[in-house]
């Protein structure tokens, strides 16, 4: 089996479990947060080839400026490890040693420090995310960056064992690879989702499934769908991670889509709302993931109105020569009551009627816990969001403060004393 | 939903629970074909009333760019606006009136 992910390059996996505490002993221990654990995971299983660890200067400014790496490879979304000045000094970390990146105090990464450098926040903001403007979350999470980064290379000591239901759906890349080998898919569309799917959701895959297909026979299927969540930092609002897993399985389970078209997975990702760079961030992602084709709606990865609607399929078409993804563009879908169906705006011409599906009005209705008709909602997708709102969300299938204070973990990790 | 000009709202929306009760008052009328099939009842708000109501409940959003209606309120409180505004027989600013009068005592 051959693994290859973006721009041509092998997928390597930075994963070394063996005599774990010997490997460490003497090693200064750095505490992280939770978002950069979920990149030292990535960076370690390959999801962000041919990244092997966290930038230098001189990769992030090529990101910044040419929108690729050093060494040519399309690359837009800067991957850094930022730490204060102080704590590098608390915790010994130089240039040409090593340190044990330690999460919820278990020994997690050995992190080899190549570069420590500053750089200028607001200048890596505006150009990541078009603006400078402090609302945009995205803008904010990097001018609240410490006032040091340090680039180097990451080797996962400790690998993660995720907790129900998140293990019935974790893939490495490399394994994304051989599940999609034996469904016999020769081309996967890749939806990208923080959503609990509505019958909007579920027509643009579908759409999305054909136009993916491309001239392929069909006699015998060979393309399906990768439905790959993103799982990563919460916002008071969001749908609970565990009703967007179990929802978008169900789709399948419940028949909506054949068992030999579709399957549901995630990745551990901090979304950024980049817009635009993030849709080409997406791209790269799930080229490691094995997908030849790749959705890209209305408004994708977008906050607020920071972008236009369609600014993202105009950078991917920019760019479309680095990529190894083919984008498949689509307009949004609404329910049209004089065609009396779900469609898509770029077919129906009843724009006067028509009915979107806004986000809040879909939540709202769930939060009244009122059934919503097959039109809005397949049926075991509402029996699923009230499940998991009982079993995981403390009777909510949206993101609250008590959720995010007592949700069980997406994973642990062992102690120091259960390595080998 | 289709874009609404107009006075903002919250939406009440109706299952068949909630439409016996306004049948049962006489309010079954009220309640509009609103999305792909779904009815809803729609109570108006003033302006303070709408800062008042997502002071109390921060969870609470208001969508200003589509349909001008504060979402996600708790189900309780939906409950309650929709038991007044049957009480009230009405679907004025007078029923979040009583509502928050209700929530200071």
């Amino acid at each position: 089996m051959s693994y290859i992910g973006h721009n041509g390059k092998p997928i390597v996996e930075r994963v070394s479990t063996a005599n774990a505490a010997g490997q460490i002993e003497g090693l200064p221990r750095v505490p992280i947060s939770k978002a950069t654990a979920h990149e030292v995971i990535s960076l370690s299983y390959g999801f962000f080839t041919p990244l092997t660890g966290f930038m230098g200067r001189q990769e992030v400014d090529a990101t910044l400026e040419k929108m690729q790496l050093p060494d040519g490879t399309l690359w837009s979304i800067p991957i850094v490890f930022d730490m204060s000045a102080e704590n590098i000094e608390k915790f010994d970390v130089k240039e040409g040693g090593s340190v044990v990146l330690e999460y919820l105090g278990a020994p997690m990464a050995i992190f080899e420090i190549s570069e420590i450098y500053e750089y200028d926040l607001e200048r890596m903001a505006e150009k990541t995310y078009g603006t400078s403007d402090a609302r945009h979350p995205g803008v904010k999470k990097t001018l609240a960056y410490e006032n040091r980064f340090i680039g180097g290379e990451i080797m996962l000591i400790n690998e993660p064992v995720f907790n129900e239901p998140f293990s019935n759906f974790w893939l490495t890349p490399k394994q994304h690879i051989d599940a999609l080998v034996e469904k016999n898919w020769k081309h996967v569309v890749a939806h990208q989702t923080r959503n609990v799917p509505h019958t909007g959701h579920e027509a643009l895959m579908k759409q999305a499934w054909f136009a993916a297909n491309e001239d392929m026979p069909v006699d015998n299927l060979s393309t399906g769908v990768l439905v790959n969540a993103i799982i990563g930092q919460k916002r008071v609002g969001d749908y609970i991670d565990e009703a967007i897993l179990l929802t978008q399985d169900v789709l399948r389970t419940s028949g909506y889509f054949r068992d030999s078209v579709h399957r549901v997975s995630f990745t551990l990702w901090d979304m950024r709302y980049a817009g635009p760079r993030e849709a080409i961030f997406h791209a790269i992602l799930r080229t490691n993931l094995g997908c030849t084709h790749h959705m890209f709606g209305r408004d994708h990865a977008g906050v607020g109105d920071f972008y236009d609607p369609y600014d993202a399929q105009n950078l991917l078409k920019q760019y479309r020569d680095g990529l190894g993804i083919k984008p498949v563009f689509l307009r949004e879908n609404w329910y049209c009551p004089e065609c009396q169906e779900v469609t898509n705006s770029a077919l129906c011409g009843h724009d006067s009627k028509s009915q979107s599906f806004s986000g809040s009005v879909i939540r709202s209705i769930l939060t009244d816990e009122v059934k919503p008709t097959q039109r809005v909602m397949r049926h075991e997708v509402f029996e699923v969001v009230l499940d998991s709102a009982a079993k995981y969300g403390q009777g909510s299938p949206f993101v609250s403060e008590q959720y995010l204070k007592d949700r069980l973990p997406v994973f642990t990790l062992k102690q120091l004393e259960e390595l080998d | 939903m289709s874009k609404q000009a107009g006075s903002i709202k919250i939406n009440v929306w109706i299952n068949e629970e909630r439409l016996e009760a306004l049948e049962k008052a006489g309010m079954a009328q009220l309640a509009e074909d609103a999305f792909a099939g779904m009815k809803l009842l729609a109570i108006s708000t003033t302006e303070e009333q709408k800062d008042l109501l997502l002071e109390r409940y921060p969870s609470a959003k208001y969508d200003s760019a589509t349909t001008r209606s504060i979402e996600l309120l708790p189900k309780q409180a939906k409950d309650r606006l929709l038991g007044l505004s049957i009480e009230m027989h009405s679907t004025g600013p007078e029923v979040l009136g009583r509502f928050l009068e209700e929530a200071q005592s």
